[in-house]
């Protein structure tokens, strides 16, 4: 096991450098300094600020070569503040990435751990509840409206619920946020409402698929001869056995918690990660936007490899290597 | 487990019964506190830097002005802000000109930890006139970025204090390690900015400036404790100074979330918390000769200290449908109005009645700005090389330009057509001028093209469609499908002119090397003064010479004559004389295609007194008045929650898992 891992690691850290390099490829090479320097400095910013901001960020430097000195490059400036996790300041504001970070953290896993535990619950609850009446009308109807679920966008979702239970209903703020522990859950009840009714159609037919499945093999047939009763099958013996591809679908996306949500942190005003992911996209802000997608390629790598781990903890038969 | 299914359904109902959208704590209802939204947060609030409308709307409430503007009077009227009295310009040899600010007596900071860097346990100190050259120092320092170094360089020796400063950071390591105002001082400070006494410093200009007094009603010119920049330098987990302002206003900031929210809350230690009675500290008692009829005199704020407000609570809404829903529930006080709901809220220019009915009122303010299209003067076609037959192709071109039409199609009818730079409110501005070649006539814009050589817009050379370039920085398809009006337009005239949209720095590189024709800029205004307009078209600012704002490369000898004598007057009947003379040589030359001068509509709600329209952006907020206890009212008539569909909702829940429910009760027994 422990080879596999560090080969893992070893694959993983390679993936990593790679979205490094493309990163500086579309960042620094496509796009030119110029570019980012203008959009910090505003339009009416004489070439002097400019000249003197570039300076500040380093993006006065040769790109890949310098001949004098071939540390003294953006290309080398990126990858060692990348490696060092010495992120630099953001381009758009010049406060430490770093500092955001730390802040965005909290408002994202606020939101994204309710709406993972609610997630597991409802869709692991739904799907036994639906495979338990497999080829029901109730089975029928389920999958049915689990399709229609899938095939609806998110952003309808987003609009729909703002509209109906923000706007009509008055049941929730439409969209804001307050870590003040008195207002936080009613800011955070119509994301994460969202974030379950996107999700929700395709975990009902991923784990229903699952449980249909494994509650066809032998051992469920020779449970239910010995008189055992189907709700203990089901929620004994099925689930026990359906873990592994539950955690392939789970594991992955614990690493992702942090990171926020895109849509779903924008549309409602959480200032998480994803929300900071957005506006650095929006402000041009390459320092921060490399940065995310940095600690993207790190999480998922990370993700692929606990969920590796995660099969031999969940069965003792799984051997890695 | 039956009482656990119990405990949990109650728990959901009780929930429910708990549900409400308001987003606000409830101890906070009864204060006066303004709610209003920012969609990008502000780059910096360091005030010798900042530059933007969402910057200024913290820095504004946060520090004091050295002037600031009368908040009723129009055209603008400087009032003395931190300095006792405006400054008088006093002639000095050589051309210059000398200006002695004098500080109020009793100016304090706001209270803040940094001030033990000057004495143990001080939290706050007096405003200096020390403070006042350090606010230059920073402009003149080129480390700190500051974007109207170049404007400012007229100071004497500001621009000798950059390059020395710049010159002994690069020379020694050391030197650079030293504390700021330590490095400022050691290189002798700037040479036209004198402190007097502690509370009397002299600017020297190197010639005359009149202007200079709207940059000291500007934050960039405003004191700041050299303790501020000194601690808040982002080191060891201490705040960057640009995030951590200590400032001499009405209020502090006392929550700087950027990216979620920024709370501003009422400064007792403001100067005029504690004087009340000078301009700026106390409601003003005169404004405009229609300002009592307005409400805008009503005896219930008249002479009453400032601010108003308990606090001021900015939320960041990054979407306008959010922003404009809460604020319709009452949980903003002010808002703008989504382009999708224009037609809903306003009906030929006013108020729709369904929303008059509610206690909404309208407000309306033409910005200090204008938007034009503009011809590049050195090129061959159109510029003044093409001489006679350029103008009239530029004439030709202007006269089929139909704003009214591309208001009412781009901007709900918003916006004031342009006819020369001048927008209202700014001394020059005549309300009865009508530029001839900004009104639409086809037939006559044929004729000239006729006259210049074009019939039918054809161009002899080459026997087809005369090609001109459009040239924008701007790709987005709303911007193209703006462009596209104009090119239409020439195009019923017979000129087909492409549309080239490249990325910023293409079109940078190419209004350098001057290879470009026709191009669209905006223009918002520093200061009320017609200089910060008219000053767009003097040869000074070309941009192929010396890389100015003047993009269009006018360049007339008697338009830069006139200019330089109306930069140094006084607003008087010369002025005015002068701006008409410099007006008509725009009107026969014909550089610009005025568009139009931006007009912002807001909405407020019943409880707000909806203050002054002010097209300059400079601080408001304390003179806001609200009522608080009739918005709490209000929010709660409009706001109960409909709790029928979640009970419904439930039941069916509970129904649809009867048979499971039933099977495994089954399976137990």
């Amino acid at each position: 096991m422990l080879a596999y891992l560090v080969r893992r690691l070893a694959w993983g850290v390679v993936t990593v450098q790679g979205v490094l390099l493309f990163l500086f490829v579309l960042f620094f090479l496509l796009a030119t300094p110029d570019d980012i320097a203008r959009k910090a400095v505003g339009e009416k910013a004489p070439q002097a600020v400019l000249d003197q901001w570039k300076q500040n960020h380093g993006y006065d430097k040769p790109r890949v070569w310098n001949p004098a000195a071939p540390a003294d490059t953006m290309l080398f400036d990126h990858f060692r503040r990348m490696l060092s996790f010495d992120f630099g300041n953001s381009d758009a504001d010049d406060t430490p990435i770093a500092e955001r970070l730390r802040a965005g953290v909290g408002p994202s896993l606020a939101f994204t751990l309710p709406l993972f535990v609610l997630e597991i619950v409802f869709g692991v609850g739904l799907a036994l509840f639906v495979a338990f009446f497999r080829d029901t009308a109730i089975d029928r109807t389920a999958t049915v409206l689990a399709v229609l679920a899938m095939s609806v966008s998110t952003l309808l979702y987003i609009i729909g619920a703002q509209y109906v239970l923000g706007k009509l209903l008055r049941w929730f703020p439409i969209s804001g946020f307050d870590p003040d522990p008195s207002v936080i859950a009613r800011f955070l009840a119509l994301p994460v409402i969202v974030g379950l009714l996107s999700g929700i159609g395709s975990d009902l037919r991923f784990y229903r698929t699952v449980f249909v499945e494994e509650s066809g093999k032998d051992y469920v047939r020779t449970a239910r001869a010995k008189g055992c009763g189907e709700g203990r099958i089901m929620g004994r013996h099925v689930l026990r056995n359906s873990l592994i591809p539950i955690l392939t679908q789970v594991v992955v996306q614990i690493p992702f918690l942090f990171t926020g949500s895109l849509l779903l942190e924008s549309f409602f005003g959480i200032p998480g990660l994803g929300s900071v992911t957005v506006d650095a996209i929006n402000a041009n802000d390459f320092s921060t936007l490399r940065t995310m997608v940095y600690i993207g390629s790190l999480l998922f790598v990370a993700g692929q490899i606990a969920t590796d781990v995660s099969y031999t903890l969940a069965d003792p038969r799984v051997r890695l290597g | 487990m039956r009482g656990r299914l119990w405990a949990v359904a109650c728990a959901a109902l009780f929930a429910l019964g708990a549900c409400t959208n308001d987003p606000y704590p409830d101890a906070d209802a009864s204060l006066a506190i303004f709610y209003s939204t920012f969609e990008e947060p502000p780059k910096t609030l360091d005030p010798q830097v900042a530059y933007s409308v969402n910057d200024h709307a913290v820095i504004g409430n946060v520090y004091d002005t050295l002037l600031q503007y009368h908040y009723l009077k129009r055209p603008y009227v400087l009032i003395p802000g931190l300095l006792e009295e405006i400054p008088a310009a006093r002639a000095l040899p050589g051309g210059r000109v000398a200006y002695t600010l004098r500080l109020r007596e009793d100016l304090l900071f706001h209270e803040d930890p940094c001030f033990e860097l000057s004495a143990p346990g001080a939290r706050t100190r007096p405003v200096r006139a020390a403070d006042v050259a350090f606010a230059f120092e920073r402009i003149g320092d080129p480390a700190v970025g500051s974007p109207v170094l170049e404007t400012l360089v007229k100071i004497s020796g500001m621009r000798a204090f950059g390059d020395a400063l710049a010159k002994r950071r690069e020379a020694d390591a050391s030197f650079a390690a030293q504390r700021i105002d330590r490095q400022y001082a050691e290189v002798g400070g700037i040479a036209g900015v004198r402190v007097l006494s502690e509370r009397e410093l002299e600017l020297v200009l190197d010639e005359p400036y009149p202007q200079i007094r709207f940059w000291l009603a500007m934050p960039f010119t405003t004191p700041v404790a050299w303790e501020a920049v000194a601690r808040y330098d982002g080191r060891e987990g201490r705040d960057l100074f640009a995030e951590h302002p200590v400032g001499t206003g009405p209020f502090r900031l006392t929550r700087y979330e950027k990216r979620a929210r920024i709370v501003m809350e009422r400064e007792p230690l403001w100067y005029g918390a504690r004087h009340p009675g000078p301009p700026g500290t106390v409601y003003p008692r005169e404004g405009e000769p229609q300002d009592a009829a307005r409400g805008y005199l009503d005896a219930a704020r008249v002479g009453r200290p400032l601010p108003f407000l308990d606090r001021v609570e900015l939320r960041r809404e990054k979407e306008d449908i959010s922003a404009f829903t809460k604020f319709l529930q009452g949980y903003y006080d002010i808002s703008g109005i989504p382009k999708e709901s224009f037609d809903h809220f306003v009906h030929e220019g006013g108020l729709s009645p369904e929303m008059a009915k509610s206690g909404m009122r309208l407000a309306k303010a033409v910005g200090p700005d204008v938007y034009y299209l503009g011809f590049n003067m050195d090129d061959p076609v159109v510029g003044t090389p093409a001489k006679e037959r350029g103008r009239k192709l530029r004439q030709a071109m202007s006269l089929v330009i139909d704003v009214a039409e591309f208001s009412r199609l781009f901007m709900n009818g918003r916006g004031i057509p342009a006819q020369s730079p001048l927008p209202p409110g700014i001394f020059g501005y005549d309300p009865d001028y009508r530029n001839p070649f900004r009104q639409v006539d086809k037939p006559r814009a044929e004729r000239l093209l006729h006259e210049a050589g074009y019939p039918g817009g054809v161009d002899p050379a080459t026997g087809r469609a005369l090609r001109l370039h459009f040239d924008t920085p701007a790709t987005d398809t709303r911007s193209l499908l703006t462009f596209q009006f104009w090119v239409n337009a020439w195009r019923s005239i017979g000129l087909d002119v492409e549309i080239a949209a490249t990325s910023y720095n293409q079109f940078q590189d190419k209004v350098r090397r001057g290879a470009f024709q026709i191009f669209q800029f905006g223009w918002v205004a520093d200061y009320p003064d017609p200089e910060n307009f008219l000053f767009l078209l003097w040869s000074g600012m070309a941009r192929s010479k010396n890389g100015g704002p003047n993009t269009a490369n006018f360049q007339n000898a008697r338009y830069d004559a006139l200019f330089e004598k109306m930069k140094a007057r006084d607003d008087d009947p010369e002025r005015m004389r002068l701006i008409r003379e410099m007006r008509s040589i725009l009107e026969e030359d014909c550089p610009w295609i005025e568009l139009f001068h931006s007009e912002g509509y807001a909405l407020y709600h019943v409880w707000v007194d909806a203050p002054k329209p002010a097209g300059m952006a400079f601080a408001v907020d304390k003179y806001r008045m609200l009522d608080p206890a009739e918005r709490a009212r209000l929010r709660v008539a409009w706001n109960r929650p409909i709790r029928w569909p979640a009970y419904a909702f439930a039941a069916a829940a509970g129904l649809a898992l009867i048979p499971g429910i039933r099977t495994w009760l089954r399976e137990r027994a």
